[in-house]
């Protein structure tokens, strides 16, 4: 094993150690399943929800459940991680070791992005298969493969901001305070809030359909419903636009792309931060 | 390992921590590094392991700490003055040093049981449920384990007990010649028997940078104290700069080389006056009122 795989192995190992004994992974893992349950008991109810039955119905609203979920999960899993461990002592005593400031940062990175993950997709297949064993329902593997994808890129677009955050702010109360206000601001930003903003702002319509597509939340909800007709109820302004441009082809990829590609980004900026300053 | 620096400096803000600090250690030379509370010892620790960005010119064992850490870091062990309170269990830690660096598990196991530490019973116990004084023997043990070219140590023994220290001590003391170690501590014991040359610090200047044994003899201080007779004349002990306290006890603070002058001036004039005596050497050195270098 090279040197480097090796230090991103040893140290992935321990964070690991530190993540599972924190607890978190449990409570993801509770959040995810109450609202799988809240799902499956109460929303089956409905016949309908837009356009879609039975157990990619479940699906559709555990997803759109997922898209307020998911950001929150990552931006506090990542948030506080640097600054914590600096607060803490610990990054003094891993980097009194032979440790890149790059490798752990990777590390910590990857062990946090699986142990979101991991369980997501546990539930997400959990779930068909539930109402197939009860229900007697086909599992629409499309549309799980879709919501998995979607998911996974979500997570990514949070996880890498996450971790820009806890490396360019240097308190963790401050890094408390910004991973609520970004949730905030992403979970809020889409379709008739930011419709809502555009008027009051008097912004061109391009403007304000341009910044939504920005927000990674609006890109993975326009993904997750990019199967269906483009119709205005379903879609809101901002994807209805975006559907008309694209096509649902255009929507899905854009869904999956931009939110990979913001996560990314923000991930190399705050990689490169962590590098370029002090350790400790 | 050689460590120079040339015109250091670093600003925390405002805050000048080292204020153009220029140093030269020998390679296998024991530094005691001293100074108040502020006066940059951390920070000097820090900027030497590659830690902290800094303005002027360093070079450690010919490494550029900031470029090159990843080499220094290979052959430096570091002791941190408070151990963290890692999730992670002993064996976890241990292990994840032994993958990142040459460390012999036997080796630290040996020296932790010889610290006081049971392995057995701590091995799968994470650090933050460990005492601060066992955290801090671990990571005496894996720095000792580590058998590195360069030791940094910041207060090692500030949380250990009497006869750790003692078994520390030793471990020390059976270091390579070769080992330069930089050992961060207010404790007279261990600048006198730890180190062969001090650098002490104030508000980011380097104020003595010489022997220990120059440097001792002035800031290590030691508390004399009289108790006279009732009714004795103590007139006299007032024109030794003596305070007098209650019940005719009297006191004074003085530093090595005074007290070793001082005694044979007191035992002589005592004459049969004396009702008891104390002469104890302070455990802190003095540390604020350097100025002069060797």
């Amino acid at each position: 094993m090279s040197r480097r795989r090796t230090e991103l192995v040893a140290l992935a190992r321990l964070d690991v150690h530190e993540v599972l004994r924190s607890r978190w992974p449990v409570a993801v893992v509770l959040l995810y399943s109450a609202l799988a349950a809240l799902l499956v008991f109460a929303a089956l109810r409905e016949s309908n929800v837009l356009g879609f039955t039975g157990t990619g119905r479940v699906l559709l609203s555990f997803a759109h459940g997922l898209l307020l979920l998911l950001p929150l999960l990552a931006l506090s899993a990542t948030g506080q991680t640097l600054n914590r461990a600096r607060e803490e002592g610990a990054l003094e005593l891993l980097f009194g070791h032979p440790v890149s400031p790059g490798g752990y940062y990777a590390a910590v990175t990857l062990v946090r992005y699986g142990l979101l993950l991991v369980p997501l997709a546990a539930i997400l297949l959990a779930l068909p298969a539930i109402t197939w064993a009860t229900l007697g329902d086909p599992i629409p593997w499309a549309y799980l493969g879709r919501a998995l994808a979607i998911g996974a890129a979500l997570l990514w677009a949070f996880t890498g901001l996450g971790m820009a955050l806890s490396a360019y702010v240097t308190s963790q109360a401050r890094a408390a305070i910004l991973v609520l206000l970004v949730w905030a601001g992403a979970v809020a930003l889409v379709d008739f809030a930011l419709i809502a903003v555009m008027l009051q702002w008097r912004l061109h319509a391009g403007t304000a359909f341009f910044l939504a597509a920005l927000n990674p939340v609006q890109c993975a909800r326009m993904a997750l419903i990019s199967g269906q007709d483009p119709e205005l109820a379903t879609f809101g302004p901002v994807g209805f636009f975006l559907a008309q441009r694209f096509g649902a082809g255009g929507l899905f990829a854009l869904g999956i792309g931009w939110p990979v590609v913001a996560g990314t980004l923000a991930w190399l900026a705050g990689r490169a931060r962590f590098r370029r300053g002090d350790l400790v | 390992m050689q460590i120079e620096t040339r015109g250091l400096i670093r600003r925390f803000g405002s805050v000048v921590a080292l204020a153009g600090v220029d140093l030269t250690i020998p390679s296998g030379l024991r530094i005691g590094l001293v100074g108040p509370n502020g006066s940059g010892k951390s920070t000097l620790l820090r900027v030497l392991m590659g830690l902290l960005e800094h303005e002027g010119e360093v070079r450690v064992g010919g490494f550029d700490p900031r470029r090159q850490r990843l080499e220094l870091a290979r052959q430096l062990a570091y002791v941190p003055q408070i151990a963290p309170a890692l999730a992670a269990s002993v064996t976890e830690l241990a292990r994840a040093v032994e993958a990142l660096r040459d460390l012999d598990l036997a080796e630290l196991r040996t020296r932790a049981e010889a610290l006081g530490l049971r392995w057995s019973a701590i091995a799968n116990v994470p650090l933050r449920a460990l005492s601060g004084g066992m955290r801090q023997k671990l990571l005496v043990a894996l720095a000792l384990s580590a058998r590195a070219g360069l030791l940094v140590l910041d207060e090692p023994t500030a949380s250990l007990d009497a006869a750790t220290r003692e078994t520390f001590f030793h471990m020390f003391g059976e270091l390579p010649a070769t080992t330069t170690s930089i050992l961060c501590s207010h404790r007279l014991d261990e600048m006198r028997h730890l180190v062969d040359h001090v650098v002490s610090l104030e508000e980011g200047h380097v104020r003595f940078d010489g022997p220990a044994a120059n440097y001792l003899a002035t800031r290590a201080l030691s508390v004399i104290e009289v108790q006279l007779a009732a009714g004795a004349d103590s007139g006299w002990l007032d024109d030794l700069g003596f305070a007098a306290g209650h019940a005719g006890w009297w006191r004074r603070t003085v530093a090595q080389r005074e007290k070793v002058e001082l005694l044979p001036r007191l035992a002589g004039m005592l004459d049969g006056r004396l009702v008891n005596l104390h002469v104890r050497d302070l455990e802190s050195i003095a540390v604020d009122e350097s100025r002069e270098g060797s």
